[in-house]
């Protein structure tokens, strides 16, 4: 029995696991680019734990590394030889205020439960991610966008206190403004660099109980953007969604070698909520805008809208592409030149890549964030643009420098990554990304985790000697 | 048969190659148009060269009207100027390094307004491809 399982244990409510405990969907994450092996996996029961947790880390020398659902596809959500802290264990529903419109929570509270919770109350968290499969934690702790973000900015900007650990161990309740505001905007977005948060209250808002979605199509880029800055402008439209999407035109010579290549097309879901009985008016929705096709309209009960996605990752699951590599590029592009951004790489692009997975837009209000460390490009409007693929592993070597021109395409074009998908910076690309907050975000690294324990292998913030070891 | 890098014969060879190939003609058809697309490569000299050497391409519209050697590593003709070590070249023309890649990182010099160059990633990349495409001997 490894000589630090006992101590350990004996500090805890929760569970420690050791290596021969684990399955493999702990080396790992939804990448599965990377497989690591920790020394201890802590499912942490309370606070408290999560306190003694790092504390033991500190003493030990251990780096110390968090995980929610592991959705994250680069370096996080993972642990080398140290301990992997496996929050999803901490997922009570603590309290709700219905007349503030806001519940406290556990880290490890997944979305999806949430929003069953609160449905009987007719809230729900102001923005939800796609995929609700995910945690409150881990989403916070990298922004969190979804369909109402243009509105509501990132779930990360809906949190209105925490409870956090920091990586010296000790707890701290911290909001968005107030005194330990810094604190709180290093965490949110801060990729667990500084912090662990354990309680978070979010901002609800009351929903109505259908939803009716337009499928729209556009066969070019810039009328579905055009389109979008009206989308954005008016406060018709509750959520909304797009894609780009293949039509195979047959083959091309891309560098010499033919393949296939598409015509990409533009669909847009734009949704609006409703009262029972008293569906929208359909022409005076759409008034204005100008789309190739109108397609399909659908009503919903809103509870299923907000699980739309189950179905589609049910047909990942069972076509097995799940277990693929996920290393997802995803950005935010500044409005000007996204277009020729997204032409010049879909352009090339071979369908085939996008077997179980898409091409992801989401047009954005810059301003709807607050987050210090979200990083976007400045300006009204952005678009996010993501390629999403599953990978047969053995593809890999094949894929990888498209995706990673692509990345670099759109950062030269003066897109900001978003970071939960497959980053492989260098130390001057890392501090390009972060800009003028990069000082500042090391600042609070050096503050906050004082030997530098927390989440080590992504993002490189200095750290001073001493920092954790290894082992 | 493969032409001698750096001679006009494979300088005419590159033209003949970018105006048959229709992955550039499709690629580049917007390239050169409403702005100047004649693009300068300039070969510095290095470990595997012993002098600078400068091709000069005149492109629009998704053909290639001319291309030579020219002396000076610099041109008033000239839109852009992508200029590098002259055995990064020589890995990009073997294809073992991807031109693309030599643009985003910097280790192939952009002169000229490199949003526009970036804005046609696509005819770029068509273009080194054509110019891999030329058989080469080296020197």
């Amino acid at each position: 029995m490894d000589r630090l399982y006992r101590p350990l244990e004996e500090k805890l409510n929760g569970v420690v696991l050791t290596p021969d405990q684990l399955t493999s969907d702990h080396q790992t994450n939804f990448g599965r680019l990377h497989h690591w092996m920790p020394r201890f996996v802590v499912q942490p029961k309370t606070h408290q734990d999560v306190v003694e947790t790092v504390r033991f880390a500190r003493e030990h020398g251990l780096f110390l590394s968090t995980r929610g659902a592991a959705h994250s596809q680069s370096e996080l959500g993972i642990n080398r030889d140290g301990i992997l802290l496996d929050m999803k264990s901490m997922d009570k529903v603590l309290a709700l205020d219905q007349q503030a419109q806001t519940v406290d929570v556990e880290a490890g509270v997944v979305w999806r439960n949430l929003v069953h919770y609160l449905k009987k109350y007719s809230l729900v968290p102001r923005v939800l991610t796609n995929n609700l499969g995910v945690t409150v934690g881990g989403t916070v702790a990298m922004a969190g966008i979804g369909v109402a973000s243009f509105k509501y900015g990132s779930q990360g900007d809906n949190v209105l206190e925490m409870d956090v650990v920091t990586g010296a161990g000790e707890t701290v309740t911290c909001g968005p403004d107030g005194p330990e505001e810094e604190l709180f905007w290093s965490v949110v977005a801060g990729l667990g660099q500084v912090a662990i948060a354990t309680r978070l209250r979010l901002q609800l808002r009351r929903f109505k109980p259908m939803t009716r979605t337009y499928y729209l199509l556009y066969d070019d880029i810039h009328p579905f953007l055009s389109d979008s800055e009206k989308i954005m402008d008016d406060s018709r439209w509750d959520h909304i969604e797009s894609w780009s999407s293949p039509c195979p035109q047959g083959l091309k010579p891309v560098d010499g070698h033919r393949q296939p290549f598409a015509k990409w097309f533009f669909p847009y879901h734009l949704t609006v909520e409703y009262e029972e009985g008293s569906p929208p008016d359909d022409v005076a929705m759409l008034a204005g805008l100008t789309p190739y096709d109108n397609l399909y309209t659908d009503d919903l009960p809103t509870i299923d809208f907000f699980e739309r996605m189950i179905p589609v990752f049910e047909l990942w699951k069972k076509a097995g592409t799940w277990e693929f590599i996920h290393p997802w590029m995803e950005c935010v592009l500044p409005w000007n030149i996204a277009a020729d951004c997204i032409n010049q790489i879909l352009v090339d692009l071979s369908p085939g890549i996008l077997i179980g997975g898409h091409i992801l837009l989401w047009p954005a209000k810059g301003p709807s964030s607050r987050s210090r460390l979200f990083m976007r490009p400045e300006g009204e409007n952005l678009v996010g643009f993501g390629i999403l693929p599953a990978i047969p592993p053995k593809y890999w070597d094949q894929v990888r420098p498209i995706l990673e021109n692509a990345s670099r395409l759109c950062v030269a074009m003066g897109a900001k990554r978003y970071l939960s998908g497959y980053i492989d910076f260098t130390q001057e690309e890392w501090e390009t990304h972060y800009g003028d907050k990069w000082d500042w975000f090391a600042g609070c690294k050096n503050k906050w985790d004082p030997d530098g324990l927390l989440n080590p292998g992504f993002v490189p913030l200095r750290v001073p000697p001493g920092a954790a070891r290894k082992g | 048969m493969a032409v001698r890098f750096g001679t006009a014969d494979w300088a005419a060879a590159l033209k003949q190659e970018i105006n048959g190939s229709s992955e550039y003609r499709n690629a580049a058809d917007k390239w050169g148009v409403g702005f100047n697309g004649n693009l300068l490569f300039v070969f510095e000299a290095d470990e595997e060269a012993p002098q600078d050497r400068s091709l000069m391409l005149r492109l629009s519209g998704g053909s290639c009207q001319d291309a030579e050697f020219v002396d000076a590593n610099s041109h008033p003709d000239a839109g852009f100027v992508l200029r590098g070590p002259a055995r990064l070249w020589r890995e990009i023309l073997q294809r073992k390094t991807m031109a693309a890649t030599a643009i985003l990182t910097g280790k192939l010099k952009v002169e000229g307004e490199r949003m526009q160059l970036l804005k046609h990633t696509a005819a770029n990349r068509a273009l080194i491809h054509c110019t891999a495409s030329v058989e080469t001997g080296w020197d």
